[in-house]
């Protein structure tokens, strides 16, 4: 169980509901709810800014393709032991 | 990228990084033979034309008093690191990502090695450095907060044989055993 409170997408203002509209783009998936770590980093929208602009540059193709830095991240998760 | 046949491949991967970096690691140069058994030195000829390189890394070094373990060590290693459904490349950036990820010194240096040796350029290595930096963020942050995991259904199954075995028939549904 989460120790906090994880707030309905409903429940954050309009301009931070764009964003999670972004995030359902991002993953090419439509949630029934944002993600959980969306709604986490949203609480604090200027930190969830910066923080989801590098973590989009640093996924964005280059030399190594998205689905390569996805394995990337995957495995990086999985070191750190890390289910979610 | 769609099949688990690749998560089967990178996770073997991610366990003998590790299992090199844990010993290269550990205070133990004491352990390096100063004449390796001839038996080894075939094994260290072998890890010396697969890393295009003169010397051998010392993870491999350290247990090569025991010849046989050596050659078991390092033919498990080179088959986890060569060109098969993942690329060489792809796999040392992995290892990479997690030897920076558990703080292998060891690990970090020689994986930065063979990515560059291997054509990855300094912007790839940032892209790599970055993934690995943001989820060593969205993992403490998830684990903090002991989020559960929302996205797991998001790529679907896939029954990919492992290496050597015929396909599965087309026809084949998640449900399948």
């Amino acid at each position: 169980m989460p120790t906090v409170r994880l707030r309905d997408a409903s429940e954050y203002p309009g301009p931070v509901q764009k964003l999670f509209e972004v995030a359902k783009a991002w993953f090419n998936h439509d949630f029934a709810q944002p993600p959980a770590m969306s709604r986490v980093m949203a609480w604090d929208t200027e930190l969830g800014r910066y923080h989801g602009r590098a973590m989009k540059r640093a996924m964005t193709p280059g030399e190594f393709t998205r689905a390569e830095k996805e394995m990337v991240a995957a495995v990086v998760s999985g070191v750190n032991a890390c289910p979610y | 990228m769609s099949d688990d046949a690749l998560w089967y491949e990178a996770a073997l991967l991610v366990g003998l990084t590790n299992a090199l970096n844990v010993v290269a690691d550990a205070p133990l140069a004491a352990l390096e033979p100063a004449r390796p058994d001839p038996e080894a030195e075939v094994v260290f000829a072998e890890i010396r034309d697969f890393y295009e390189r003169a010397d051998v890394p010392v993870a491999f070094r350290r247990v090569a008093a025991d010849p046989g373990y050596l050659a078991d060590l390092w033919r498990a290693t080179r088959r986890a690191f060569s060109d098969h459904r993942l690329s060489r490349r792809l796999k040392e950036a992995l290892a990479f990502a997690v030897s920076v990820t558990t703080r292998s010194q060891f690990g970090t240096t020689f994986h930065l090695g063979e990515m560059r040796r291997l054509g990855v350029g300094e912007r790839g290595v940032m892209e790599v450095l970055g993934v690995t930096q943001m989820f060593s963020s969205y993992t403490k942050i998830a684990d903090t907060l002991q989020l559960e995991p929302d996205m797991g259904t998001i790529a679907p199954v896939d029954w990919s044989p492992p290496p050597g075995d015929p396909p599965p028939p087309n026809t084949r549904t998640p449900e399948a055993p």
